[in-house]
């Protein structure tokens, strides 16, 4: 049935493709107003205000009330994590929870590195912003914005964080020192959520860009992987002449062409004529398991919560213990495939129970969970390969870091097809989908090895005047 | 002609004649096997068995098939908890002109928790759940609750037909109490008497207060063979059956399994798996000429545009289907936790699939066709057994990874069957396309108005379709 699909797809995209050019042309910057009401005559606030993260009694308190209440339901004998979180397991992370974690700690972790918020467009954007602790003479340290994604969290990035701005601490060459921005996407964590209608990925791009011009940064580097590759894409398409460089964890192509199809019909049998390397084979065939069954296995999340976001979201910013099955079964299944197989899905193989509850946390005091499931109904809920956006091209220098665990692979040659000017693509050793947070070092590395490579190219560019 | 060709053959020597005769002996045979090897075709679902209990099936031990009385009941406790639990929900405002475009609108929902709060009843919808006797027995290891409403008077001279009805996802057996009386008692109804039922409807187990089942693959096909168990338990070799949403795969299966038992099959909703060509034809076709590809005018209306109406919509309304089908434990976790968000989750339905168009209001129309008492009896009933879990598996063990090769799929139904077609359903079927299944179609009606909940939401229209069957089965 698969191949019928398949087949019929494939048919109609080679007439679809006959009628379809890529337009050549930069995304324009829509000036919008998210905030509540109408948007007033004055002027917005531009000021930058410190912020700190807090928690009261109350809040705890309440917290362990609804922990101590919670229903389970037992799971069906031998189902491990095939039909989700296990809840068995799943008593055992709320018992740590209620009783070992220790969320005014955690607190402290958080508020180590600086964080702010600021009035952009009618919503309060919070971010996180560490400069270097020390700079040897005469270097100055380069900008780089991170985005996160769901069900993730700017906390993803705390342990690569010190690794950018103060690598010689922390055994890493010390040739690029950067000045990290990690701002959180409007209607996630600290960050406000629009009360309007329509914002998306190209929305969050704007608001970046109005942030890190406020901060001061005219020409900067953006990082991202799940949401923040498609806003940091769009912030590269609006605004080319500010993004140095893009590095993207995770690439997804939505512009299918005849040549991709085709390439996995034949890829596998002809891998050099569609440019695939033999790691591009191993990871992507048999293709029907890894591509199309595994987007239905695991994206029922996506489909819901592009379509009803505020029912999905509803008993999950109702129950702290609903909440933290729903975001951590990401972490185990987006980190290793075959963690479904495992009765605690593998979960603290590759993270700590306190790491993974602090992000369920900031979900949790935020209250964000409906507005960050809004963001799926506003990108795809009319249609995966329908934004304008999707069909331009990326012409700012680009490095991708591909990850073994990724739930897709997109070989080079496929991602070239948008991102035209690809300087670096490296095949990970090890690895999933939340690469900050669970192979920072690799990361990081791979980030300073993609800014070694455009810094060298403006030096060409620039002897070559 | 015959004469003639009689008369040429006649006419030929012998080897000739051989060489004419004996390929059309052969030929005539050949297609004397084929058709009765094509009248074996015939065939039905294999019924299987199956144990569903925790651990391992007890080796020698027979079953204890006594059926026992039951009543719901409810404590203190279990309401005090409850609205502890409301009082602590946490809203989110939805987003401005967002209506129900986005899913349960979280102001209206607080008016419903507010009346779920202070006015909704428990103790009171208790006594109208008990008003019709329940029992519970246990079928291949697990309990299984059902509801049993006998005629109080049948006229002379007819008997009381027995009739099971089943219902879905996220209804359950309450979505029948206002259509008993009609079936068991037409007379007290204002209608004619001359066809009576006594009614029994089950809970699938995993809902409501029937068992969850410990095992994994408790399909569609395992709750057809638990209710035959029921049914013959019962005492009864014949009757009819009904059903919508999972109960109209439940008793389609019924009928696959054994076709001699069920004497009528009643549908308001209709599952194809399998479209084919033909069908893809007639979508290409039907906008323009509908009765070259045996689509009527009516199935025209509710059909095209297909892509809008059917595609475009089919993905914005399975959001639910898709998780469900893959990750039901996850998914079920908070609802079973918190009550606001279990009744969002299903009263979301109960609007959008009683009328598409309510996602355009800021309430969603929920009250425009149902009372806020019968709703969140609904919800109860999944919060008190903590079944939305259990529920949500059973999309998980029948979506399989190729719905061609499900055994059902295969096997065509034979028995009698009336299939009513209601205009806000959530996909139409034509009569066309379902008679690739349905071989035996005696009624099909294309309901004046209704949605997917039909016995909840048109308890009438629904018994004169159903009572219009029975009688064409019976030749009344």
């Amino acid at each position: 049935m698969f191949l019928e699909i398949f087949l019929t797809l494939a048919l109609g995209t080679i007439v679809y493709l006959f009628f379809s050019r890529k337009k050549e042309e930069t995304l324009p910057i829509e000036e919008g107003w998210w905030g509540k009401g109408q948007k007033p005559d004055s002027e917005e606030d531009a000021t930058v205000r410190p912020f700190k993260v807090e928690t009261t009694e109350a809040e705890l308190n309440d917290l362990f009330r609804r922990l101590d209440q919670t229903r389970f339901t037992e799971p069906l004998e031998d189902s491990y994590f095939h039909y989700g979180f296990n809840s068995v397991y799943l008593r055992e992370v709320v018992s740590y929870w209620r009783n070992q974690f220790n969320w005014k700690k955690q607190v402290e972790v958080l508020n180590k590195f600086p964080q702010f918020k600021t009035k952009i467009e009618g919503l309060d954007v919070h971010f996180v912003h560490v400069k270097p602790p020390s700079l040897p003479e005469g270097r100055s340290a380069k900008p780089l914005l991170m985005v996160h994604g769901w069900p993730g969290s700017v906390y993803e990035f705390y342990k690569i964080i010190p690794l950018l701005t103060d690598p010689a601490s922390h055994g890493l060459s010390d040739e690029h020192i950067f000045e990290v921005i990690c701002p959180s996407i409007p209607g996630y964590g600290f960050s406000e959520a629009s009360h309007k209608k329509g914002f998306n990925s190209v929305s969050a791009a704007g608001i970046f860009y109005k942030l890190m011009l406020r901060l001061g940064f005219n020409e900067f580097y953006a990082q991202g992987g799940d949401w923040g590759w498609l806003i940091c894409t769009n912030l590269a398409q609006i605004a080319p002449n500010h993004v140095k460089g893009l590095h993207l964890n995770m690439v997804s192509v939505t512009n299918m062409r005849f040549t991709q199809l085709l390439s996995i019909l034949l890829g596998r049998y002809f891998p050099g004529l569609f440019g695939f390397q033999d790691e591009d084979v191993r990871r992507m065939f048999p293709f029907l398991k890894k591509g199309p069954y595994m987007i239905l296995m695991e994206s029922g999340y996506a489909h819901i919560q592009a379509t009803k976001p505020d029912t999905a979201g509803c008993g999950l910013n109702d129950s702290p213990v609903g909440l933290a099955a729903y975001i951590l079964e990401k972490f185990s299944t987006w980190t290793e495939p075959e963690f479904r197989k495992l009765e605690d899905g593998g979960l603290e193989r590759k993270y700590s129970l306190d790491d993974l509850l602090t992000n369920v946390m900031l979900y949790w005091v935020s209250g964000c969970m409906v507005s960050a499931m809004r963001f799926y109904k506003e990108n795809i809920g009319k249609g995966i390969g329908t934004q304008k956006h999707e069909k331009l091209s990326v012409r700012v220098p680009t490095g991708i870091a591909s990850f073994p665990n990724e739930l897709l692979h997109t070989p080079r040659s496929w991602a070239q097809q948008k991102y035209v000017n690809i300087i670096s693509f490296n095949f990970m050793p090890r690895g999933g989908h939340f690469a900050a947070f669970e192979e920072p070092e690799l990361l990081a590395i791979d980030i300073q090895q993609f800014v070694g490579k455009v810094e060298k190219k403006e030096v060409w560019k620039e002897k070559g005047k | 002609m015959w004469q003639q060709i009689l008369q040429s053959v006649r006419s030929l020597e012998y080897p000739r004649r051989n060489a004419v005769l004996a390929p059309a002996a052969l030929g005539a045979g050949g297609l004397l096997v084929c058709w009765l090897l094509s009248r074996r075709k015939i065939k039905t679902l294999a019924m299987g068995d199956g144990w569903w209990g925790s651990g391992e099936r007890p080796p020698r031990e027979k079953e204890d098939e006594t059926i026992q009385c039951f009543q719901i009941e409810t404590s203190d406790r279990e309401i005090q908890e409850l609205h502890q639990r409301l009082d602590q929900a946490r809203y989110i405002p939805p987003l401005e002109g967002a209506a129900f475009q986005y899913g349960f609108n979280s102001t209206y929902l607080q008016r419903v928790v507010a009346y779920w709060r202070n006015q909704f009843d428990w103790r009171k919808q208790l006594e109208i759940l008990n008003q019709y006797p329940h029992f519970k027995t246990t079928i291949e290891g697990i309990e299984v609750h059902f509801v049993h409403v006998k005629p109080s008077r049948v006229p002379k001279g007819q008997a009381a037909r027995p009739l099971l009805m089943v219902h879905g996802w996220p209804g359950s057996f309450y979505e029948f109490y206002k259509i008993i009386p009609l079936l068991t008692d037409p007379a007290g109804q204002g209608l004619n008497e001359d066809v009576v039922f006594e009614v029994i409807c089950p809970s699938i187990p995993g809902y409501g207060f029937s068992e969850a089942p410990h095992q994994q693959g408790f399909d569609t096909l395992a709750a057809a063979r638990i209710f035959h168990k029921l049914m013959q338990r019962l005492g009864f070799q014949e009757f009819y059956v009904q059903g919508g949403d999972w109960g109209s795969r439940i008793t389609t299966n019924m009928a696959q399994m054994l076709p001699k038992s069920v004497k009528g099959l009643h549908l308001n909703f209709i599952f194809i798996t399998s479209g084919g060509l033909g069908m893809l034809v007639s979508l290409l076709l039907g906008a323009y000429v509908p009765w070259l590809v045996g689509l009527t005018r009516e199935d025209s209306r509710r059909l095209f545009p297909y892509f809008e109406k059917n595609v475009y919509d089919l993905l914005r309304e399975t959001g639910y289907l898709h998780i469900q089908a893959t990750k039901p434990d996850t998914a079920g976790c908070a609802l079973n936790d918190s009550p606001v968000g279990l009744a969002a989750y299903i009263l979301e339905k109960f609007s959008t699939w009683t009328d598409k168009s309510f996602r355009n209001m800021d309430n969603g129309g929920l009250e425009r066709k149902f009372s806020l008492d019968d709703l969140l009896t609904h919800v109860m009933i999944y919060w008190v057994t903590s079944s939305i879990v259990s529920s949500m598996r059973f999309y998980k063990e029948n979506v399989s990874k190729n719905p061609n090769a499900a055994p059902d799929a295969r096997v065509g139904v034979y028995v009698p069957t009336g299939l009513a077609a209601f205009p806000q359903e959530l996909a139409h079927t034509p009569r066309s396309w379902a008679k690739k299944k349905f071989k035996n179609i005696v009624t099909y009606s294309y309901m004046p108005r209704g949605g997917h909940f039909a016995a909840f939401e048109e308890p009438e229209l629904l018994a004169q379709d159903i009572r219009q069957l029975v009688k064409k089965v019976e030749h009344l």
